[in-house]
C-alpha cells in the first residue's frame, strides 16, 4: 500500500517537472541592497506573485530566478525586519536589483517571541515591545527600571533611592504567596538570574543582579504576558517573561559610538522633623503626662536642647553621577559584530554610599556557509557596590537620621565621631548615623556572565536546527568591616566589642542547553506553517561561604586575617533542575486567519515525585480585519486585529527540597545531632495559572495612531504555600499546594501621532487596571506578614477575598477630644480593645497605573517629557510608628506632625497625646496608612543633533547633546517624603511599607553622544 | 523549486543526528531533576540505625534548650524585676505590663514546649526498634526524653494553664487537639518523671556532660519543684533533702563562680551553648546576654535594684552592675550580668542549681513549721546567707519565715525564671505587682495562648485565657 502511494507521489513530482519543463523559461537576476547604505542583504525572499516560484538572495545578495517568458509577473521582495516590496517586470527586463528599508511601521518590526521571532503584525499574543531608545537619555541602572511605566500590565516600583537596588517587577499582578513574583528575565536566549546574589539584606534593601547588565547595550525588550506568548516557557512562565535582545551588528560599515553622561544626584524631598527645642518641649509634656517629673529624667528646656543636630542634612549630600560608553558594530555579508564597553559610577545621596560598575559586551554572527551560521554573545559586568545600612536596622544611616535626637551631635570638641560608647553621646537605641556611614565598609563586589554560542544549520530548506549552549554566572563577595566605633563593632560586645568583620561569597550559575527544529511550510502561498520543536535542560547551582571575625587589634587591621576570634562561618551547595520539552505550531491562512499553539512539558528537581512533569499548553487565534475585502473602503484602517488566546503557565520558583521531610543539623554544647526540619509533601507541585486573553491591535491612517487593548482573566491555583500549622505539632508550617489567585484586568496602549511637518509631536499612553484576589485559602485564618503590629497580629494579612498587600491593623477612628486618646473600633464589640479587633485596613494594590509620554522634535531637536503614575494603592507609613509614637518611648525624634497633638480637653485632632511609656495610643493602626497614589514627572530630557555640516567637517557621523532630569516633580497625597518606596523589598504579601526607606533621588544630567 | 515534502538519505542522516542530540540531553535527566540534598536527612533515615541514636538525642536537647530563654523571660520579665529600656514590642509589652496575645515570648515558650515534646515523642516512638542498640542505653535515651517531656508540661501548666496534652507524632492529631486540664498535663508530668529517674545516670565522668545532660538529681530536682508548686511539702522537702545527700553538687565558696560560670560545681542541670562558635544565640530576640547587656532591651527596676543593694543580698548583688555612661533619662545606667557573651564563657542558662534545693527546702520546713534548728528553714537560709557573705538571718515567725524566703530567692534566684512563677503559688502576685505597676492586671497570672495556634487549631478556639 505505502509503495503505492509513493510511486503516485513520484509520479506527481515528475509530472510537475515535466511541467516546469515544458513551459518556456527565462531568467531574472538582481541584487538586493540595503536603502541605508548600499550593503547587500542577503536572505531576501524573493517570489513570484501567485505563485510558489521563488528563491532567496545569496551572501552577497544576489538572486537568481527562472520565470515564464511569456508576460509580465510581480516579484515580492520581503525579509523580516524590512519594508516588503512589490516590483512588475514586464517581459524585456531580466535584472531587477532592490534597495530595501527597514521597517518603518511598527507591523512590520521584529518581535522576539521566545524561541522564535516573527512580525508584529503576525503577532496573536499579548506582547509588548520596548525599544531601548526610549531610555536613551534616562539614566537608569538597570533593565528593570527601564521598563518603569513604558509597557502597560507592567508595574514596577523601586525600592528605595539606593543605586543598584531592589527593583519590584510584576507583570498581570501578583500570582504568588511564597513562591517568586518577578518575571522570569531572558537575556539573547540565557534565562537570567534576577534580584539578590547576596544574602545581605542591608535592614529590607538587597542588591540587585540585573543592576549588572548595562541597558545600553540592550536592543529590545519583549515583555510577554499572555498565555499564547509564554506557555513556551511552561512552568517558569507564569509572572510574565521578559526577553532581552541586546544589540548585534549589522551588514554595513563600521560605526563607533561613544557616549558621555555626567549630572548630579539629590534626595527628592527630606522628612521634615522637629528640632530640640520643639522635641524638649514635646518630651517634657509626654513625661508629665505619665505623671513622672521631667526635670528628674534630665530633659530640661535650655539645656537639653542646647545642641539642634539636623541628622538628615548630616548624613546626605549631592551626588555625582558618571557613565561613560563606547560601542562599535558593523560587520559584512559573512560576519558582523557588536562590541561595547562602558563605566557608570554612582555616588548615592547617603555619605559613603556609591554603585561602580564596569561592563562589556561582544556579539558575534558568523554565517561559515549557506546553511550553517554561528553567533555568540559575551555580555560582562563587574560591580562595586559601596553600601549602607537602612531601614529596619537601628544602626542605618538615613533611618538612624531620621530617628536620632537632635540633642547630640556627630562631631565632639575635637572633631572626632562620637562612638557608641563615648560619654556625651546617646546610648542604645541610638548611634551616630555619621560614624555609621562612613566608618563601616560594606562593599559588594560583583560578578554577572551572560554567555553563549549558538549554532544554526538549515538541514533542508526551510527546515532550521538551533542549538545553543549558555551561562548566566553571578557571583557577590561581600567584604565587610565595622569598627570599634560603629554599633555592631563596638557597642554590642556579644557580638563584636572590638571590631566585627564578615566576609561571604555566593556564586550562582545556571548551565544552558536547548535544541530547536523550525520548519516553515508555505502551501500555494495561502497557507502558512511555522513548525519548531525543541527541548531544553537548565542546571542551575548555588554555592557560598562566609565567615565572620571579632576582637581585632586595632581600626587599622580589617580583614578576618587579623581577627582575634574567628567563630561563625559556614559553606553551602545547592543545586536544582529542569528538563524540558516544547513545541509551537503557527498558522495562517492568507494572512488573514492566525492559529497558533504552543506546549511545553517541564519535569522540575523542585518538586515531589509523583508531581515532577507537567503540561503547559495554550491555543490562540487572531483574524487581521483589515486583511478582508470588506474593509477595502475602510482605507483610514491600515491594520485591524482580534486576538484571543487560552492556556496555562506555571511558577516553580520556590526552594529546593521542599517536598521531602527533612531532619537537619542540630547543635547542643559544641556536639551535633539532627533535629526536625521539614515535613514532607510528596504531592507538592508547581502552581499553575489559567490564563485567558483578548485583544484589539488597530492601526490608523498609516500608523499615525495606533490603539492596542487587552483584557485577561487568569486564575493561579496549586498555590506554593508553607500552610502554617499549629506549634504544638512540633513544626510551623507544612508546604502545599492550597489556595487560588486571580488577576483581572484591562491594559491599553495609544499612541499619536499629533503632529508630523517640521515639528513631529507623538504621545504615548499606557493604563492599567488590574484586580488582584486571593480567590481561595485552605487556610481560612488569618495569615500575618510583613512586621508585626503593635498590639494587634501584624501589619499585613493574607485573607481570602482579599488581594495580596492587604494591610491590616485596629481602625482608628479619631481623637478622643476628651481625653486625647486614641479611639479605636471594637469589632468585637467586647468593650475592649485586642488583638481580635483588627481588621483589613486597606491594600498595597493600585487601581490604576500607567505612563505618559510626549515626544516633540523641531529640526535637531527633540523633547520628551515622561509621566508616569499610580493611583488607589496604599502605603503604610511604618516610619510613624516610630515619629508619631505618642510617647510609648522618648528615644526617637519626632515628625512634625507631632505639633498638631492633643494637648488639652476640647482639642480636635488626628494624633493622640503624648504620654510616656503608653503603648495604647500608638497601637498599629488605619492612622499609620495613608493614599499612596502619585504622579510623577519621571524624566525630562532635551536633545540636540548638530547639523550635519558641523559635524562632517569634523569627520563625524553625528552628533547628539541631551540635558535630562529624572524624578524631577511628584504629585501626592502621602505625608511621607516618597509615595515609591518598599522597604521589604521584593515582598509581595507586604509590598508598599515605608519604614525609614531612603526616598527615590532626583538626578539632573547632560550628555553627548558622538558617532564615528 | 518549491520547498520539498521529502527528504532524501543524507538529510535523513542529518536528522538522525539531531534526534540523537535531543537524545543525549536525556540521558542527564535523572542528575539532573534528582540532585541529593547536601544538608539535610531524609525523614525515613532518621533514627533507624544506632548511630542515629545519639544525633536524635542532641537534637532533643537542642530542642530543649529552646525553652531557656522564655523561661528566664516569663519567670523574670513578667514580674517586677524590669523596666523596659529598647525597641522591642515584645518586651516593651513584658515591661509595661500589657501583654498580648501576640506576644512574641508568649510564641517562643508554647513553640519550645512542643518542639521538644515532638522529638521526645518521636524517640519514645522509635527507639525499641532501632537495631544495635543496646538496651542500657535505649533505656536512658528513652528517660532523657521523657524527663524532658515532663518538664517542658509542668512549664506550660504553670505558664500557660491546662495545655494541649501531645502524646504522638501524627501531624493530624496534633494540629487539631484541645486544652486538656492543668491536673491532666500535671499527672503526665509526675508519670515522666517517675518513670525517668530510675533510668539516669546519677553523674558522669565528664563534669561538663554530668551538668549538661539528665541525671537522677536533675529529675529530682524537677520533682522537688513539682511539690514545692503542688504545695505537698514533705516530698518536696524529701527530694531536696535527697539531692544535697548526695554530694553530687557542692556549693561553690564564691559566688561569682555561679553567676559568672558555666557548669560550675553547683548546677544540676544547665542547657548548653557552646562559646565561641555561631552555637552561640548571638544577637537573636531571644538571646539574653543581648536583651540583657547588649540592647539592653530590659533593665532592673529601681526597686529591685534597691533590694540587690540591701546588705541581706550580700555579694548577691552582682547580679546587677552600674555604668555610669549608661545612665540618662530613664535609663538608670544598671543593667543584669547574670548571661554573659560567648567570650566570656558564660552563655549557658541553669535550670536547676543546689541553691533553690535550699530554698525549696527551706520553705518545705518552714510551711511545715520548722523555722530555727538543724532541720528548721533558718539553717537553710543561713547556708545561702554565708557563701553571700551577707549576716546570718534569724527568723521567729512562720510568716516572717516565708517572707524572708521570698526575698532570699530575688536575692539567690533572680533572672533564673523564678519570681513570676513564685508570687504565683504563694498567692502573693496582686499584692506585689499591683505595687509594682499601675497597668498590672490579675490576667497576667497567666501567659496568653499565642494568637497564632489559636488561629491555626480549631480546637482552641474561643479557649483563649481570659482577658486576653
Amino acid at each position: 500500500m505505502m509503495k503505492y502511494y509513493g510511486r503516485i507521489w513520484l509520479l506527481c513530482l515528475l509530472l510537475t517537472g515535466i511541467s516546469f519543463g515544458v513551459l518556456a523559461q527565462r531568467v531574472i537576476t538582481g541584487k538586493v541592497t540595503s536603502v541605508a547604505d548600499g550593503s547587500p542583504l542577503p536572505g531576501v525572499s524573493v517570489l513570484v506573485k501567485g505563485t510558489t516560484n521563488g528563491t532567496s538572495a545569496d551572501a552577497e545578495g544576489q538572486y537568481r530566478l527562472s520565470i515564464p517568458t511569456s508576460g509580465t509577473v510581480t516579484l515580492a521582495f520581503s525579509f523580516i525586519g524590512l519594508e516588503p516590496q512589490e516590483i512588475t517586470v514586464g517581459t524585456n527586463r531580466s535584472v531587477v536589483n532592490v534597495e530595501m528599508a527597514e521597517s518603518a511601521t511598527e507591523l512590520n518590526q521584529v518581535v522576539v517571541t521566545g524561541y522564535n521571532q516573527t512580525q508584529r503584525k503576525d503577532v496573536i499574543g499579548s506582547i509588548a515591545s520596548i525599544k531601548s531608545d526610549v531610555y536613551k537619555d534616562v539614566p537608569v541602572v538597570g533593565v528593570d527600571q527601564a521598563l518603569q511605566g513604558r509597557a502597560a500590565g507592567v508595574q514596577v516600583s523601586q525600592s528605595s533611592g539606593t543605586p543598584g537596588g531592589g527593583i519590584s517587577i510584576r507583570i498581570r499582578g501578583n500570582t504568588s504567596i511564597s513562591a517568586s513574583n518577578s518575571p522570569l528575565f531572558i537575556v539573547d536566549g540565557v534565562p537570567v538570574q534576577v534580584g539578590a546574589v547576596s544574602g545581605r539584606d542591608f535592614g529590607g534593601q538587597r542588591d540587585n543582579t540585573l543592576a549588572i547588565i548595562n541597558p545600553n547595550d540592550i536592543e529590545s525588550l519583549e515583555v510577554l504576558k499572555d498565555a499564547s506568548a509564554k506557555a513556551i516557557y511552561g512552568s517558569r512562565g507564569a509572572n510574565g517573561v521578559v526577553i532581552i535582545t541586546t544589540k548585534r551588528g549589522r551588514n554595513n560599515k563600521t560605526t563607533i559610538t561613544a557616549d558621555v553622561q555626567r549630572g548630579v544626584t539629590q534626595i527628592i524631598k527630606r522628612p521634615q522633623l522637629l528640632n530640640s527645642s520643639q522635641l524638649v518641649e514635646l518630651q517634657r509634656e509626654a513625661i508629665t503626662n505619665a505623671g513622672q517629673d521631667p526635670d528628674k529624667q534630665g530633659i530640661i528646656a535650655g539645656v537639653t536642647d542646647g545642641v539642634d543636630t539636623d541628622w538628615v542634612d548630616a548624613v546626605l549630600r549631592q551626588g555625582i553621577l558618571q557613565q561613560y560608553q563606547i560601542s562599535a558594530a558593523g560587520g559584512n555579508d559573512r560576519t558582523r559584530f557588536y562590541l561595547s564597553g562602558s563605566v557608570r559610577d554612582e555616588e548615592g545621596v547617603q555619605l559613603n554610599n556609591r554603585f561602580t560598575r564596569y561592563s562589556g559586551a561582544l556579539n558575534l554572527d558568523h554565517k561559515a556557509t549557506s546553511k550553517l551560521s554561528f553567533g555568540a554573545n559575551i555580555n560582562m559586568a563587574i560591580s562595586k557596590n559601596n553600601r549602607v545600612k537602612g531601614d529596619n536596622f537601628l544602626d542605618g544611616v538615613y533611618s538612624g537620621a531620621i530617628k536620632s535626637l537632635p540633642f547630640y551631635a556627630p562631631f565632639n570638641e575635637q572633631g572626632q565621631l562620637y562612638g557608641p560608647n563615648s560619654i556625651g553621646y546617646a546610648g542604645f537605641p541610638n548611634f551616630n548615623p555619621v560614624a555609621q556611614a562612613v566608618l563601616p565598609r560594606f562593599v559588594t563586589h560583583g560578578l554577572k556572565m551572560i554567555v553563549g554560542v549558538n549554532a544554526d544549520y538549515e538541514i533542508i530548506k526551510n527546515l532550521r536546527f538551533r542549538t545553543k549552549f549558555s551561562m548566566d554566572y553571578n557571583n557577590a563577595e561581600e567584604d565587610q568591616y565595622e569598627s570599634s566605633g560603629t554599633a555592631i563593632g563596638g557597642f554590642l560586645q556579644g557580638v563584636g566589642g572590638k571590631g566585627y568583620g564578615v566576609y561571604i561569597t555566593s556564586t550562582s550559575y545556571t548551565l544552558i542547553n536547548s535544541n530547536v527544529l523550525t520548519y516553515y511550510l508555505s502551501l500555494n502561498e495561502n497557507h502558512h506553517f511555522n513548525v519548531l520543536l525543541g527541548n531544553e535542560i537548565i542546571h542551575s547551582q548555588g554555592r557560598s561561604s562566609d565567615v565572620t571575625g571579632r576582637l581585632f587589634p586595632s581600626d587599622d587591621f580589617t580583614y578576618i586575617n587579623s581577627a582575634g576570634i574567628v567563630d561563625a562561618g559556614g559553606s553551602f551547595f545547592g543545586q536544582n533542575g529542569l528538563l524540558s520539552f516544547f513545541g509551537e505550531v503557527k498558522y495562517d491562512y492568507k494572512d488573514r486567519y492566525l492559529l497558533g499553539f504552543t506546549s511545553r512539558y517541564d519535569g522540575s528537581s523542585r518538586f515531589g515525585q509523583n508531581r515532577r512533569f507537567g503540561l503547559f499548553p495554550s491555543a490562540s487565534a487572531g483574524w487581521r480585519i483589515s486583511q478582508e475585502k470588506f474593509m477595502e473602503n475602510a482605507r483610514f484602517i491600515s491594520d485591524l486585529k482580534l486576538r484571543g488566546s487560552f492556556g496555562f503557565t506555571g511558577n516553580e520558583r520556590i526552594g529546593n527540597f521542599q517536598y521531602l521531610g527533612t531532619w537537619a543539623s542540630a547543635t547542643y554544647n559544641g556536639a551535633t545531632g539532627v533535629g526536625p526540619n521539614n515535613l514532607s509533601n510528596p504531592n507538592l507541585q508547581w502552581e499553575r495559572t489559567r490564563e485567558a486573553n483578548v485583544g484589539f491591535d488597530a492601526s490608523f491612517w498609516n500608523g499615525r495612531f495606533s490603539v492596542t487593548a487587552d483584557a485577561y482573566s487568569n486564575l493561579t491555583d496549586n498555590l506554593l504555600f508553607a500552610e502554617p500549622i499549629p506549634l504544638t505539632t512540633g513544626f510551623g508550617s507544612i508546604q502545599g499546594n492550597i489556595g487560588q489567585i486571580s488577576n483581572r484586568g484591562v491594559e491599553l496602549t495609544l499612541s499619536s501621532v499629533n503632529v508630523d511637518r517640521e515639528v513631529r509631536w507623538s504621545t504615548d499612553l499606557n493604563l492599567t487596571h488590574n484586580v488582584n484576589n486571593v480567590a481561595m485559602l485552605a487556610n481560612q485564618d488569618t495569615l500575618f506578614r510583613g512586621y508585626s503590629g503593635n498590639g494587634v497580629g501584624g501589619t499585613n494579612a493574607v485573607l481570602q477575598g482579599q488581594p495580596l498587600g492587604t494591610f491590616w491593623g485596629l481602625k482608628f477612628m479619631g481623637v478622643d477630644p476628651a481625653t486625647g486618646d486614641a479611639i479605636y473600633e471594637d469589632v468585637n464589640g467586647d468593650g475592649r480593645i485586642s488583638p481580635e479587633d483588627g481588621q483589613v485596613i486597606g491594600n498595597a494594590q493600585p487601581k490604576l497605573f500607567g505612563g505618559f509620554t510626549n515626544s516633540v522634535s523641531y529640526k535637531g531637536f527633540d523633547l520628551s517629557v515622561f509621566f508616569q503614575f499610580m493611583y488607589g494603592n496604599k502605603i503604610l507609613n511604618f516610619t510613624n510608628t516610630s515619629l508619631l509614637n505618642t510617647g510609648s518611648d522618648i528615644q526617637d525624634n519626632q515628625s512634625i506632625a507631632a505639633l498638631r497633638r492633643w494637648q488639652q480637653e476640647g482639642d480636635v485632632t488626628d494624633i493622640p497625646r503624648y504620654v510616656l511609656g503608653n503603648t495604647y495610643n500608638s497601637f498599629h493602626s488605619s492612622r499609620f496608612l495613608e493614599d499612596g497614589s502619585y504622579l510623577r514627572l519621571k524624566n525630562i530630557s532635551l536633545g540636540y543633533n548638530l547639523p550635519a555640516r558641523w559635524v562632517t567637517r569634523a569627520k563625524m557621523g553625528s552628533v547628539r547633546v541631551f540635558a535630562s532630569a529624572t524624578n524631577l516633580w511628584t504629585l501626592t497625597a502621602y505625608s511621607g517624603p516618597d509615595p515609591e518606596v518598599s522597604t521589604l523589598d521584593g515582598s509581595t504579601t507586604a509590598q508598599g511599607i515605608d519604614f525609614f526607606t531612603l526616598p527615590q533621588v532626583k538626578t539632573i544630567m547632560g550628555g553627548v553622544t558622538v558617532k564615528f | 523549486m518549491n520547498s520539498s515534502l521529502f527528504f532524501n538519505r543524507s538529510t535523513l542522516l542529518r536528522l538522525l543526528s539531531v534526534t540523537l542530540a535531543f537524545m543525549a540531553t536525556l540521558s542527564s535527566c535523572r542528575e539532573i531533576l534528582e540532585p541529593p540534598p547536601v544538608d539535610l536527612l531524609v525523614d525515613e533515615l532518621v533514627l533507624n540505625e544506632a548511630s542515629d541514636v545519639e544525633a536524635v538525642r542532641l537534637g532533643l536537647y537542642n530542642a530543649f534548650r529552646g525553652i531557656g530563654a522564655p523561661l528566664v523571660i516569663a519567670g523574670s520579665f513578667t514580674a517586677d524585676f524590669i523596666q523596659h529600656n529598647g525597641t522591642f514590642t515584645v518586651y516593651n509589652e513584658l515591661g509595661n505590663k500589657q501583654i498580648t496575645a501576640t506576644n512574641a515570648a508568649a510564641e517562643r515558650y508554647w513553640g519550645s514546649i512542643y518542639s521538644t515534646i515532638y522529638i521526645a515523642n518521636f524517640i519514645e516512638e522509635r527507639i525499641a526498634t532501632v537495631p544495635g542498640v543496646t538496651e542500657a542505653t535505649k533505656k536512658q535515651v528513652l528517660a532523657e526524653a521523657r524527663f524532658l517531656r515532663g518538664f517542658v508540661n509542668f512549664l506550660g501548666a504553670h505558664t500557660f494553664g491546662g495545655i494541649p496534652r501531645v502524646t504522638t507524632t501524627t501531624i493530624a492529631t496534633n494540629r487539631n487537639i484541645p486544652r486538656a486540664t492543668r491536673e491532666d498535663i500535671l499527672n503526665s508530668v509526675l508519670a515522666d518523671y517517675n518513670a525517668a529517674l530510675p533510668d539516669l545516670p546519677n553523674t558522669n565522668a565528664n563534669k561538663t556532660l554530668a551538668k549538661t545532660f539528665a541525671t537522677k538529681n536533675a529529675v529530682r530536682a524537677a520533682l522537688a519543684r513539682y511539690y514545692l508548686y503542688q504545695k505537698d511539702w514533705v516530698q518536696a522537702e524529701k527530694l531536696a533533702s535527697e539531692i544535697i545527700a548526695t554530694g553530687l553538687q557542692t556549693m561553690p565558696t564564691d559566688i561569682a563562680t555561679v553567676f559568672f560560670q558555666e557548669v560550675d560545681d553547683e548546677t544540676i542541670f544547665e542547657v548548653a551553648y557552646a562559646n565561641n562558635s555561631s552555637d552561640d544565640p548571638g544577637t537573636s530576640t531571644f538571646s539574653l546576654n543581648d536583651v540583657l547587656r547588649g540592647r539592653r532591651e530590659v533593665i532592673p527596676a529601681n526597686t529591685f535594684i534597691l533590694t540587690m543593694l540591701e546588705p541581706n543580698a550580700g555579694e548577691r548583688r552582682q547580679t546587677i552592675s552600674f555604668d555610669p555612661t549608661r545612665q540618662r533619662g530613664r535609663d538608670n545606667g544598671w543593667s543584669v550580668v547574670k548571661y554573659g557573651s560567648p567570650d566570656e564563657a558564660n552563655n549557658n542558662i541553669t535550670i536547676f542549681r543546689l541553691a533553690e534545693q535550699y530554698l525549696i527546702r527551706a520553705e518545705a520546713r518552714a510551711q511545715q513549721g520548722r523555722i530555727v534548728g538543724t532541720n528548721g528553714a533558718q539553717a537553710d537560709i543561713n547556708v545561702l546567707r554565708q557563701r553571700a557573705k551577707a549576716p546570718n538571718a534569724s527568723l521567729t515567725t512562720q510568716a516572717d519565715a516565708l517572707l524572708t524566703i521570698e526575698k532570699e530567692r530575688v536575692y539567690e534566684l533572680s533572672f533564673e525564671g523564678h519570681r513570676w512563677y513564685d508570687l504565683k503559688r504563694t498567692n502573693r502576685i496582686q499584692t506585689v505587682m499591683a505595687a509594682f505597676s499601675p497597668n498590672w492586671n490579675e490576667k497576667f497570672t497567666l501567659w496568653p495562648i499565642p494568637q497564632s495556634e489559636i488561629q491555626r487549631n480549631d480546637a482552641l478556639k474561643g479557649s483563649q485565657n481570659p482577658g486576653y
